[in-house]
């Protein structure tokens, strides 16, 4: 009955134990960990987006009071090189050349980042420009020049194409071409990068501190860049003021920081700046697609070509350039939800000199969805049709799962046609239009632009890694009380939030009795970490599994101790009891104490203790989420200034772990969404200087651009361990198609479709200039 | 993103401000921060000494004369936004005020500090050049005043001297009556163009900012009734101003148009 009276903890909005410590500002990030001692770094950074270097004077630096040293290339020479994957590497720090703006040339070592950034402007570079390669289809034709005189400028090439492409392409009755561009952005963070070392004098470890996703990854990296073996090496994650993708990598600086650590014996930080932050951190979403499509008179897609070209910038990212994530996973579902027959997909993924690429929320997402829905609402306006009709015809049907699409992607099941359904009752579509007809009458102009997204989650290999599975290590302390620990690397989610709701279920203890641990390498078992919506569904899982596994042996304990059968035992609120006998009843803490100290009452086969370990790989290699995404918006065509006024998302993440914190994850989703839509791009002169170096320039959506968002969930489980579905990046993949759409749809009068994002004031009045004056 | 050294001094006094201006050829006042920190940290401003102001009382006045509002420099944004002397005598200051940034901003910044910053897109000057008001600045040598169109020099730059300080503004009573309006991107943005427009007994007249290098007015004889007509004019007068950006003329004939109306309203 106690059972009953507790209600499940999965699926509950429980508020989560993160909130009172970020609040109140307690939480400990990077910036707050002061050792004795410790020195900071500033660095020197290239002013030039190309130049070799003729000489490094660090004489005055050196001199200058408060340094402790000065490291040039010559010191620290470690690559970031992927040797089987790229033919070219980052040196930490530049040698011979530089070949983007920001990039570290010198570090200074000072006992202040004051002092430190005193003597970094007595450093003397000597460069000798050269001409910046800025333009992707330049760079695909090596013009003007090689970024890299030992490599291609085209670093990723590849073509695909379904059988039978070319003559479904021909024989379709219409057909379209469209240019699509998304502009740099990057992630933002709120606490930016950083990384703190120290070397243990006694045991002669190393211990990392680092602003990370994957804490399991930056020990590897850290030990097989620095050949440092890993036992050797700990990292530990502390609080992460946000991630998103962007902090999957290492670093320069990291490297860096580890070496002058070892170097001087000293502990020694790096925390980024905000202008370092736009500069450095791996930028996003720099693609170009050349998409054709073919289709039918009722508006069914036939077919879509599509030329993918992404600026990788300067170096591929370690360990991954994100180019290569956006377009070949892009290539991968450009069919979206809808179920057209014929893909054929061209990528090009070039250096430049730019910022390296790298992931960013939704990594391809975004970018494709742009494209998929761009098309839909292409093809509806060609043909005079309702844009929600034309989709109807193209999605595809509950009775195709597991759907194979034209790039060979297997969905398994979702609930594409009824989330829409359902997001067009919720946003009131059908009285929409009149209203709209109504107002520009008036003179206003609103629009409303559908969005309906995949988003491929839990995948085998993301941006944290190709470890496709997680682990979790469950103790139950001799108290009774739980301690859990997961290789997870949360910045923000609420993992300690939800892992526990899952584990609370299956061990029956109080949600309150367990902590959970993450982002130590000395306690965590080895995992991915968090990135490619995985957390969720992995970890959720590995905490699943190792949640069962102890069940089980909770329940040979109670059934032991209390002389039931196995089958007879029910957990719940920190006891074991008899089914339908509460008085036969056993306090966990009771078995944990036998556990531990009273050995000899431990069942025969069990081992001593409570504590195990559990992996778990998903049997797919991918889960789909998915969802509809409605936007409208208000379009003043005199100013070309853009209000998004309301905001309806209907998601379907398969079974829900914790409703609030999945809205949560949709409000961020939806306000970055925004900002790729209508505020954010990096923009570069044509000198190849990054000229949004700070927030003032690179704008980021506030409350006051956020309207307030209507969500309602449905709940497709997955095959996996808890029908969990992963759902970090679909509100981010669907909203900016979502936003432009409304865009298009405003602008409908004035002929006006969106093809770049952002979409800004000068491009608004362009369209609507453009569409009187035709 | 830290400065580099510098020395801080709290001024008690105008003349003590003054004194420690005077004295060191490269200090610079400290009013609200808003703007010289950013570029402090930036290392774009490197100052030797702060010569920090806040604590001076009679810069922060509020006081209706004969013929004229006094505003003191040290007057912060939000202040303007609010108080019931400003809201009665210069309703369309407090109008613009309300535009600067967010409460954070507006709760430091100040007056003063907004018109030696001489930012291009930023509100209060414009207001200044628009109402007529006049620039009482100290010296050591002793004060002098001058007509707000006479200080603002171009991007960043007036007419003030390295030793001086700015003491008050005093804006004409009664203050002509205009519309304000402008375009930003986000609520709270430096404007990408704006303008105040008067249309009153004494004068028809527009004021930009965000377009040129500076406040621009311009006086017409009457503004035309006709929608057309109005804003061809102003489109011809907005093309009088040199701007960098060609877009920034379409948007700047709708925002004064819309100043034009709020000013009818005003009427
Ligand atoms: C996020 C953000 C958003 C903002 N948005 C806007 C906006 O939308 N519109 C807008 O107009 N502004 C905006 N600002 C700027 C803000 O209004 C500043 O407060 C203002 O520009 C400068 O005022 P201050 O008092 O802070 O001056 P300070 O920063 O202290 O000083 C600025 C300059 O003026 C000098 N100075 C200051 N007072 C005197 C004086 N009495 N005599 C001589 N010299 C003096 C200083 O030496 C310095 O050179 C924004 C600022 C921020 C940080």
């Amino acid at each position: 009955m106690a059972q009953a009276m507790r209600p499940q903890m999965m699926g509950a909005r429980v508020s989560r134990v993160e909130d009172p410590r970020l609040l109140s500002g307690q939480a400990r990030f990077l910036d707050d960990i002061q050792v004795p001692g410790m020195l900071e770094v500033a660095f020197v950074r290239s002013p030039h987006a190309a130049a070799r270097i003729r000489g490094i004077h660090t004489e005055k630096a050196v001199q200058y009071p408060g340094v402790h040293a000065v490291l040039t290339h010559q010191e620290c020479s470690v690559l970031l090189w992927e040797r089987d994957t790229y033919k070219v590497g980052q040196p930490v720090l530049a040698n011979g050349e530089v070949c983007y703006v920001g990039q570290p040339v010198v570090a200074i070592v000072a006992e202040n980042r004051y002092v430190a950034e005193d003597a970094a402007e007595l450093v003397v570079v000597e460069y000798e420009p050269v001409t910046p390669v800025l333009d992707m289809r330049e760079s695909i034709l090596e013009q003007p020049r090689r970024v890299h005189p030992e490599a291609e400028n085209v670093f990723f090439h590849k073509k695909y194409a379904t059988p039978g492409f070319d003559e479904a392409f021909a024989k379709a009755p219409h057909h379209l071409t469209a240019s699509f561009r998304t502009n740099r952005q990057t992630a933002v963070s709120m606490e930016p990068r950083g990384t703190a070392a120290m070397v243990d004098a006694a045991s002669g470890r190393v211990t990392v501190y680092a602003s990370t996703q994957s804490p399991h990854r930056m020990r590897e990296d850290i030990s097989h860049l620095m050949e440092i073996p890993e036992h050797l090496v700990r990292v530990i994650v502390p609080e992460v003021g946000g991630g998103f993708g962007m902090k999957a990598n290492c670093y320069p600086e990291d490297i860096v920081v580890v070496a002058a650590a070892l170097k001087y014996k000293k502990p020694v930080k790096w925390v980024s700046d905000r202008m370092e932050s736009l500069e450095t951190d791996v930028h996003a979403r720099d693609d170009i697609h050349d998409v054709e499509v073919a289709f039918d008179g009722d508006g069914k897609i036939i077919a879509i070509r599509d030329h993918l070209m992404a600026d990788g910038g300067a170096y591929p990212a370690y360990p991954f350039s994100g180019a290569v994530g956006e377009t070949s996973l892009a290539s991968r579902v450009l069919t979206g939800p809808y179920d057209i027959p014929h893909l054929a997909t061209e990528i090009h993924c070039t250096y430049s000199n730019k910022t390296p690429l790298g992931a960013y929320r939704g990594v391809w997402g975004p970018i494709a969805s742009f494209i998929q829905e761009g098309v839909v609402d292409r093809v509806a306006r060609h043909l005079g049709l309702d844009s929600a009709e034309v989709r109807r015809r193209n999605m595809i049907r509950p009775g195709q799962f597991p759907y194979r699409n034209a790039a060979g992607m297997v969905y398994d099941e979702g609930s594409y046609l009824q989330s829409m359904e359902e997001a067009l009752t919720l946003i009131g579509y059908e009285g929409f239009r009149a209203r709209q007809a109504k107002l520009r009458e008036e003179g206003r102009y609103l629009g409303i632009g559908i969005s309906v997204f995949v988003e491929p989650t839990a995948m085998a290999s993301s941006e944290a890694g190709s470890v496709g599975y997680e682990s979790c290590t469950i103790r139950i302390e001799p108290s009774g009380k739980v301690t859990a620990a997961l290789g997870l690397g949360p910045s923000g989610q609420g993992h300690e939030t939800t892992m526990a709701q899952i584990i609370a279920d299956q061990l029956g203890v109080r949600f309150e009795d367990i902590v959970i641990l993450h982002g130590d390498t000395d306690s965590a078992p080895f995992g991915g970490g968090t990135g490619g919506s995985r957390s969720g569904p992995i970890g959720g899982g590995a905490a699943l599994v190792a949640g069962r596994q102890m069940r089980e042996r909770l329940v040979k304990y109670a059934a032991s101790l209390l002389e039931a059968g196995e089958e007879d035992i029910e957990l719940g609120n920190g006891q074991a009891w008899v089914a339908g006998v509460p008085d036969r009843s056993i306090a966990i803490r009771t078995i944990a104490e036998t556990a531990y100290t009273n050995v000899r009452k431990i069942p025969e086969g069990l081992p001593i203790g409570l504590e195990l370990t559990a992996r778990y790989l998903p049997k797919r290699p991918v889960t789909f989420s998915n969802g509809t995404h409605i936007a409208e918006v208000e379009v003043d065509i005199h100013t070309g200034v853009v209000e998004v006024t309301r905001y309806a998302v209907v998601n379907d993440c398969g079974t829900l772990i914790n409703p609030t914190i999945v809205e949560g994850q949709i409000h961020g989703g939806v306000a970055q969404g925004i900002g790729s839509a209508i505020l954010e791009a990096l923009h570069y002169d044509e000198d190849g200087q990054l000229v949004t170096t700070s927030l003032l320039d690179y704008l980021l959506p506030e409350s006051t651009d956020v309207p307030r968002i209507d969500v309602r969930h449905l709940e497709t489980p997955s095959e996996g361990e808890g029908g969990i579905k992963g759902m970090g990046e679909g509100s981010l993949i669907a909203a900016p198609a979502a936003i432009v759409n409304a865009i298009s749809d405003a602008l409908t009068p004035f002929d006006g479709m969106v093809d770049t994002l952002p979409v800004t004031p000068p491009m608004v009045l362009q369209m609507v200039s453009g569409g009187r004056t035709r | 993103m830290k400065p580099a050294v510098f020395q801080y001094r709290k001024a008690e006094t105008t003349r003590e401000a003054l004194e420690a201006l005077g004295t060191n050829p490269g200090a610079k006042v400290l009013a609200g921060g808003q703007s010289l920190v950013p570029l402090m940290n930036f290392r774009l401003s490197r100052p030797d000494v702060l010569v920090d102001i806040n604590g001076i009382e009679e810069l922060t006045l509020v006081e209706k004369l004969d013929q004229t509002l006094a505003i003191g420099a040290l007057v912060r944004h939000s202040t303007l936004s609010q108080h019931p002397l400003i809201e009665r005598e210069v309703p369309v200051l407090a109008e613009a005020a309300r535009h600067i940034g967010h409460w954070a901003i507006r709760n430091r910044g100040t007056i003063g500090g907004s018109a030696v910053h001489a930012d291009p897109a930023a509100e209060l000057p414009a207001a200044l050049v628009a109402l007529r008001a006049s620039v009482v600045v100290g010296a050591p040598r002793g004060e002098r005043t001058m007509p707000a169109d006479e200080f603002f020099l171009g991007y960043y730059t007036t007419a003030l001297a390295q030793d001086e300080l700015v003491m008050r503004f005093e804006i004409p009573l009664p203050a002509r009556r205009m519309g304000f309006s402008e375009v930003v991107r986000r609520p709270g943005d430096f404007a990408l163009v704006g303008a105040y427009v008067e249309d009153s007994d004494a004068e028809a007249a527009v004021t930009w900012f965000g377009l040129g290098a500076m406040p621009e007015r311009q006086v017409v004889e009457a503004w035309p009734k006709g929608q057309d007509e109005r804003q061809a004019l102003l489109e011809r007068l907005a093309r009088e101003v040199q701007s960098d950006d060609e877009y920034k003329y379409a948007m700047a004939v709708n925002v004064a148009e819309r100043a034009y109306l709020a000013a009818q309203k005003e009427g």
